[in-house]
Parts: C-alpha cells; sequence; structure tokens
C-alpha cells in the first residue's frame, strides 16, 4: 500500500506541476482575477469530485469491501480565523500546502524555507492547541480540528 | 501561459480538474481516505515533537499513508521537470522577480513568512484546498466552504495589496 500511495501521491504532484496550480505566477493570476485557469482546475475537481463521493457512499464500500466513513470536519471559529491566515500565506508564497512540495521536487529552492515556515506554524499550532482550543471553539484535543 | 517551470504550456484545466477528482476518489475508495495534504505537516512533526497534540492517534496512524503521499509530490515534481526540459535547482520565481525583485536571501525570509502563515493557517483550519476546498466542498461540508471562502477572500486582498498597492 505505501507504494500506492507515493504513485498517488507523484501523480497529484504531476498534475499539479504542470496545470499552473504549484505555479507562482498563475497563483497570482488567481487572485488579481487575471487568469482563470486555476478556477478552472478547482471548479472542474469539484463538480466531478462530487457526484463521483455522492455515489461511492451511496456504494458504501472501499476496494477492499469495508464501509466507507468519511470523517466530517468540525465547525468553529478557526475555519475562518485559520482561513484567513492560511489564504494570506498562500498569497505571499503562491503555494499551497502540496505546492509546496511539488516546487521541492522541481527544484525551486525557495520552497524548501516555505516548507520549514509550514512546519513550524504547524508546531506552534499544535503546541499550542490546548490554550487556543476555548477562545476558538475547537474541538477536544483528541479530535483536533480534522483531517485535511 | 507558461510555467515557470522551464517556460513548459500548462495543461488544459479541465484535464487537470479532472485527474484531481480522480485521483482523490480512487483514494477514499482504495483506502477510505479523505485527500487532505496539510495534516500531512502534522504528521512530520509528529516524528520529533512530543506534545500531546502529536500523540493522537488520529496523527500517529495517518503516518503510513500522508508520508508516502507526501513523498509522492516531491517525486511528481521532480519527474514533471525531468520530462519537462530537465531538472535544476532555481532560484526563479516569475513576477516576483519582475516587481519586487529580492535576490535568494529575500525570497527566503518572504517564503519562511508565508510558510508560517500557510502552516499555522492550515492547521487551525482543520484543511487547505485539497482537504477543504476539494474534498469538503465535494461532499457538501459547511466548515469546509466557510474555510474556503475565507481563504480566497484573503488571497484576493493580500495579492492585490502585495501587486496593486505595495508594489
Amino acid at each position: 500500500m505505501v507504494i500506492l500511495y507515493a504513485v498517488l501521491g507523484a501523480l497529484f504532484g504531476l498534475v499539479l506541476s504542470r496545470s499552473g496550480a504549484a505555479d507562482y505566477d498563475f497563483i497570482q493570476g488567481m487572485f488579481l482575477l487575471t487568469n482563470f485557469q486555476l478556477y478552472g482546475i478547482i471548479g472542474t475537481a469539484v463538480a466531478l469530485t462530487a457526484p463521483g463521493l455522492y455515489l461511492l457512499k451511496r456504494y458504501g464500500r472501499t476496494a477492499s469491501g469495508a464501509p466507507i466513513a468519511i470523517e466530517l470536519k468540525p465547525l468553529h471559529r478557526g475555519n475562518v480565523i485559520g482561513g484567513v491566515l492560511f489564504g494570506i500565506g498562500w498569497s505571499i508564497t503562491g503555494m499551497c500546502p502540496g505546492p509546496i512540495l511539488v516546487n521541492i521536487g522541481e527544484g525551486k529552492l525557495y520552497a524548501l524555507a516555505a516548507l520549514a515556515g509550514a512546519l513550524l506554524g504547524s508546531a506552534i499550532f499544535g503546541v499550542g492547541y490546548p490554550r487556543l482550543a476555548a477562545p476558538l471553539g475547537l474541538p477536544p484535543l483528541a479530535r483536533g480540528t480534522g483531517d485535511g | 501561459m507558461t510555467l515557470i517551470l522551464n517556460d513548459v504550456t500548462a495543461i488544459h484545466w479541465a484535464v487537470a480538474g479532472a485527474s484531481i477528482a480522480a485521483i482523490t476518489l480512487v483514494l477514499l475508495w482504495v483506502s477510505n481516505h479523505r485527500l487532505g495534504i496539510s495534516t500531512g505537516f502534522e504528521d512530520v512533526c509528529s516524528l520529533v515533537l512530543d506534545a500531546p497534540y502529536f500523540r493522537r492517534p488520529a496523527v500517529l496512524d495517518a503516518r503510513g499513508w500522508r508520508l508516502p503521499f507526501l513523498g509522492g509530490l516531491v517525486l511528481g515534481g521532480a519527474v514533471s521537470a525531468v520530462l519537462g526540459g530537465g531538472w535544476a535547482p532555481t532560484w526563479e520565481l516569475g513576477m516576483f522577480d519582475e516587481r519586487i525583485g529580492w535576490g535568494p536571501a529575500g525570497k527566503v525570509a518572504w517564503m519562511f513568512v508565508g510558510g508560517l502563515f500557510i502552516g499555522f493557517g492550515t492547521r487551525m483550519a482543520g484543511g487547505c484546498t485539497s482537504g477543504h476546498g476539494i474534498f469538503g466542498l465535494s461532499n457538501l461540508e459547511l466548515p469546509s466552504l466557510v474555510s474556503t471562502v475565507s481563504f480566497m477572500a484573503a488571497g484576493l486582498i493580500t495579492t492585490n495589496l502585495i501587486y496593486r498597492v505595495i508594489f
């Protein structure tokens, strides 16, 4: 299975790399509303994933026959505040989390600095979780803010 | 429009979107995992940090699939470069070079600060473009809609401040 996850990740990385989703200029063009590409990509992905998910959940089984169980994300004030902070970071770097790794693979050296920042930012959030939970209305620590 | 990477022409958005949908659905179908990259930062942190947040089963149990997936992303970027004109280390940064023009040290500082916002923000929001923007929206989850609107709005404002006001 490890090989399968690596292959799926590599395919995802290849698509992000060649589509502009991991390209600084395409991301700035998206936020400047001068380039449609990223809206087309995300829109198409959602438009096709949504019916696929609906059918897969109705079918209800994974390839190995296990029941499909999707853990839903919790709603809290961190969705807005964290979302805003992430949006600022996405604009500054021209990368969201996947493309940071893709850019490193492409040989873009500055992406290593973005990764270092992202890991430190995650570490600060994780260490600070007990103090952030009450003001932000976050779920108990054992659950966290959810997979994503 | 061409990519910064070797001036390669980008593939059509519909092809890219359909491929991402296929990868998302295959991942769920074969392994019962929802697509999401930013949680992987926690998995990496858990390799070296002992804070209770990084010792949760949700983090530890997911390392087995998320770490290879993250490694795959790096590999995919490298394969893309090799097949598209060759791999070489570079500091090229498109319109940042034209308009802001900072050298390597400036870029490292700029990217590190941006990375801090990404790591802290995505973990607080509980997801990023993939987990909220693609999987969450496709699964009609309200927290994902709230998060996606928040990060898109913040990105729009920040980039417009950077390139239409400051630089």
